[in-house]
C-alpha cells in the first residue's frame, strides 16, 4: 500500500508541473486558436531567469518569485509583440511553424546566455524532505500540487467573473464579434501570451526547485502537450487536471509495469481517450485541430 | 642543348615532387598556418561535453602556438556545431574538410555521430584523432587515418563493476540504463561481469532517453532491496536518481560512469552523492595532475571557457597534444601520409592528464589505463581510490 501511495504522490507532484505547463498551452489556444510549440522553451527560460535572480540578486523566495513572474510577463509580451503579432491573419500552419522556429532559438539561447551545466535552484526552501507516514516527499513537491490547485480555482474565477476573462472567452469564441463589441483582440492576445508564460513559468520554477535546471528542461513541454490534449486543448482547467492524470498514469505504469512503460503510458492513455472523446476530456466539440 | 633542358626540367620536376606537392596536395596548410577542424555539440544538453572538449583542444593549440606553433606555423582551429544531430555532424565534417579545407580532424561529437561520420573520414583520408566518445566500432577494424584516444565504454563498466563486486561480495545488485547505444554498451559490460561473477541482480531498469522524473524507477530499486546500484544515466539523469534515493531514505553503494563524472554534479546530488564510485581514465581535478592542468589552462582560455572545463577538456587536450606532436615530427613540410605515419609511431606520449598515450602499427586505439574514484561531497571532488 505504501508503494502505491508513494507512486501516487510522486505522480501528482510531476503531474502538477505538467498541468501548469499544459494550462499555458491552453490559455494561448483558447485566446488565439494557436498551439504554441515553444511552451516548453518559455518554461525553461523563466526557470533560468529565476535561477539567475537567485544567484545574482537575492536568494529570497519573494524576490525570486516576483522577479520570475515579471520576467515571464515580459517574455510573453515580447514574443507576442515581436513574433506573433506580425503573423496575425497568416495561415495557421505558418504561425505554428513560427512557434517551432521560436522554440529552436530559445533552446539555443540557453547555451549562449547561460551554459550546458545542470544547476540547482536554491531559494532556501522546497528542497527539504518531509516524511508523511513513512513516505518521503520534498516540500517543493507539496507546494507545486497546492499551487496548481490554487491556480485552477483562480483561473476558473477569472474566466467566469472578471471582465477581462469574459473578454478573452469572447475573443476565443468569435474575435470579429468581440471586436464589434469593443474588445481589442490584440490586447487579449498579448494578455494571453503573458498569462501563459507566467503559468508555465511557475511550473518550470517548481521543476527546477524539485529536480534541477538543465538545457534538457524544454522537454517538459513535450510531456505537458499530451496533458493539454487529454484535458482539452481549449480547456484551461481541463489541461491542468490532464497534467495530474498523465503524471499519475506515468508513475503507476513505471512502478508496476517497468521503467520502459513510464514514458509511453501517458501517450497510450491519450490515444484511448481521444478515440472516445476526440476533443479531450474537458474540451469543447467544435475546435479546429492543427 | 635540348639534352640539358630536358635534364633541367627533370631535375625541377623531381625537386617539385620532393618538396612542393606536399603543400599543393594536402589542404589546410600554408606557409604561416595549419588548420585543424572539429565538429562538436555546442548547443543543447550534450554541449556539456562538446564545449568542454573543444576547450581542451583550444588549450593544447594555444600552448603550441605560444611556443611558436608547429615548426613556425600557427595552428588555426575550425570548430562547427552539430547540436548532437547526426545529420549535422556529417554535414559539418564535410564542410570543414571540403570548404574550410582543414589539414587534420580532432574530437568529433558523440559515439553515434562519430560512427556515422566514419565513411566520410575514411574516404577523405584526412588524419583524425577522436577523443570525445570512444566506442569499439571506431577502431575495430582499424582505419588507416583514424586514431582514438581513450578507453572503451564497455571496458570502463567492466572495470567499475568488477571493483564494486570485489568490494561488496554477496550483495544484491540493481542497474538502470538508457534506451540507446550508450545504454546498450553499459548493459553489455555489466552483463559480462554478472555472468562471470554470478552477481545477484534484483533490479534492472531501462529508461527512455530524456526522462527527467525517476521516482517510480527508484521506488522499484528500493522495493527490490538492491544494495549495490549502477546508475547508468549520463548527467541530469544520475542527479535525479540520487535525489530520489535520498528522498526514499536508502543508501545503496552506487557507481556511475565517466560521462557523468563531472564535479558540479556532486553539488546538485547533495549528500546523496557522497561516496559514490566512478571510473575514468583521466585524472581527477582534485589530484596533483588535475590541479597542474587547471593552472596551465588558466592563462590560455577566457574566464567563461575556464568555467566550462571538465573531464572532456582533459580528453580533448590529450588528443590535440598527440596530433600536434605527430604533425610536428613531420618537419617543415607535413603531409597527411606523414602525419598518419607519425601518429602510428606515437609511443608513451605524456600529456599530464592521463596515462601515456601509445598507438602502433595497425593499432588505432590508445587503450588508456582506468582508475576508480570516489566522490567527496564536502570538497565536491572525486578522489582516486587506491
Amino acid at each position: 500500500m505504501q508503494y502505491l501511495v508513494q507512486l501516487l504522490i510522486s505522480g501528482l507532484a510531476i503531474g502538477a508541473i505538467y498541468g501548469l505547463i499544459a494550462m499555458g498551452f491552453a490559455v494561448i489556444y483558447k485566446s488565439t486558436g494557436l498551439v504554441n510549440f515553444a511552451q516548453g522553451e518559455m518554461t525553461m527560460i523563466t526557470a533560468y531567469i529565476a535561477w539567475t535572480i537567485s544567484t545574482t540578486v537575492s536568494g529570497n523566495v519573494f524576490v525570486v518569485a516576483l522577479g520570475a513572474i515579471l520576467a515571464a510577463v515580459l517574455l510573453g509580451l515580447i514574443i507576442e509583440r515581436l513574433v506573433m503579432r506580425p503573423m496575425l491573419g497568416e495561415p495557421v500552419f505558418a504561425t505554428v511553424m513560427v512557434t517551432i522556429g521560436l522554440a529552436v532559438i530559445l533552446r539555443s539561447a540557453i547555451n549562449f546566455i547561460w551554459d550546458a551545466y545542470p544547476h540547482g535552484l536554491d531559494i532556501g526552501m522546497g528542497r527539504g524532505i518531509v516524511h508523511l507516514g513513512g513516505i518521503g516527499v520534498r516540500t517543493g513537491q507539496l507546494a507545486v500540487i497546492a499551487t496548481l490547485l490554487l491556480l485552477l480555482a483562480a483561473i476558473w474565477a477569472f474566466f467566469r467573473y472578471s471582465k477581462v476573462g469574459v473578454a478573452m472567452r469572447a475573443v476565443a469564441a468569435d474575435d470579429r464579434t468581440a471586436l464589434l463589441m469593443g474588445i481589442s483582440a490584440t490586447k487579449v492576445h498579448a494578455l494571453a501570451w503573458a498569462a501563459s508564460s507566467v503559468i508555465a513559468g511557475i511550473g518550470g520554477v517548481f521543476f527546477a526547485l524539485s529536480y534541477d535546471l538543465s538545457p534538457a528542461m524544454f522537454q517538459l513541454g513535450l510531456k505537458a502537450f499530451p496533458a493539454t490534449i487529454l484535458g482539452g486543448l481549449d480547456a484551461v482547467l481541463g489541461s491542468g487536471l490532464g497534467g495530474l492524470l498523465i503524471g499519475i498514469t506515468e508513475n503507476l505504469a513505471g512502478g508496476y509495469l517497468g521503467s520502459g512503460m513510464k514514458e509511453v503510458a501517458g501517450f497510450a492513455m491519450i490515444i484511448v481517450v481521444l478515440m472516445v472523446r476526440p476533443f479531450g476530456i474537458f474540451g469543447e466539440r467544435d475546435i479546429e485541430r492543427v | 642543348m635540348i639534352k640539358h633542358l630536358t635534364a633541367a626540367a627533370l631535375l625541377l620536376s623531381t625537386a617539385h615532387l620532393a618538396i612542393g606537392p606536399a603543400v599543393a596536395a594536402d589542404p589546410g596548410i600554408t606557409d604561416t598556418e595549419i588548420l585543424i577542424g572539429d565538429v562538436e555539440p555546442l548547443t543543447g544538453p550534450p554541449a556539456l561535453l562538446g564545449v568542454a572538449a573543444s576547450i581542451g583542444h583550444k588549450i593544447a593549440i594555444a600552448e603550441a602556438n605560444a611556443a611558436g606553433g608547429i615548426n613556425g606555423r600557427k595552428i588555426k582551429y575550425v570548430l562547427e556545431d552539430d547540436g548532437y544531430v547526426t545529420a549535422r555532424t556529417i554535414q559539418g565534417v564535410k564542410k570543414v574538410i571540403d570548404v574550410d579545407k582543414v589539414f587534420a580532424m580532432i574530437g568529433i561529437s558523440g559515439s553515434g555521430q562519430s560512427i556515422a561520420v566514419m565513411p566520410v573520414l575514411e574516404k577523405s583520408g584526412i588524419p583524425t584523432v577522436i577523443d570525445v566518445a570512444p566506442v569499439k566500432f571506431l577502431w575495430e577494424a582499424p582505419r588507416k587515418n583514424v586514431f582514438v584516444v581513450g578507453q572503451s565504454y564497455e571496458e570502463g563498466i567492466i572495470h567499475l563493476v568488477n571493483f564494486l563486486a570485489d568490494k561488496n561480495p554477496g550483495k544484491k545488485w540493481g542497474l538502470i540504463t538508457q534506451d540507446d547505444d550508450y545504454g546498450i554498451t553499459v548493459r553489455d559490460g555489466f552483463d559480462s561481469v554478472v555472468k562471470a561473477k554470478k552477481l545477484n541482480v534484483v533490479y534492472s531498469g531501462n529508461y527512455k532517453k530524456g526522462q527527467q522524473d525517476f521516482s517510480s524507477d527508484m521506488l522499484q530499486l528500493k522495493d527490490s532491496g538492491a544494495e549495490v546500484f549502477l546508475a547508468g544515466g549520463i548527467i541530469a539523469e544520475n542527479i535525479a536518481m540520487m535525489k530520489e534515493i535520498e528522498k526514499l531514505s536508502i543508501k545503496p553503494v552506487t557507481g556511475i560512469f565517466w560521462p557523468g563524472r563531472i564535479e558540479p554534479v556532486l553539488k546538485l546530488m547533495g549528500p546523496a552523492g557522497d561516496g559514490i564510485y566512478a571510473v575514468d581514465y583521466v585524472e581527477p581535478f582534485a589530484g596533483t595532475a588535475g590541479k597542474a592542468f587547471l593552472e596551465k589552462a588558466k592563462p590560455l582560455v577566457s574566464e567563461a571557457e575556464f568555467k566550462g572545463i571538465n573531464r572532456y577538456t582533459m580528453t580533448g587536450y590529450a588528443a590535440a597534444k598527440v596530433l600536434i606532436a605527430a604533425i610536428e615530427r613531420c618537419g617543415k613540410q607535413p603531409t597527411w601520409a606523414c602525419t598518419i605515419a607519425e601518429l602510428e609511431k606515437t609511443k608513451n606520449v605524456e600529456t599530464g592528464v592521463m596515462a601515456p598515450i601509445s598507438f602502433g602499427p595497425g593499432v588505432r586505439f590508445s587503450n588508456q589505463k582506468l582508475q576508480i574514484m570516489q566522490a567527496d561531497a564536502k570538497t565536491l571532488s572525486f578522489k582516486p581510490v587506491n
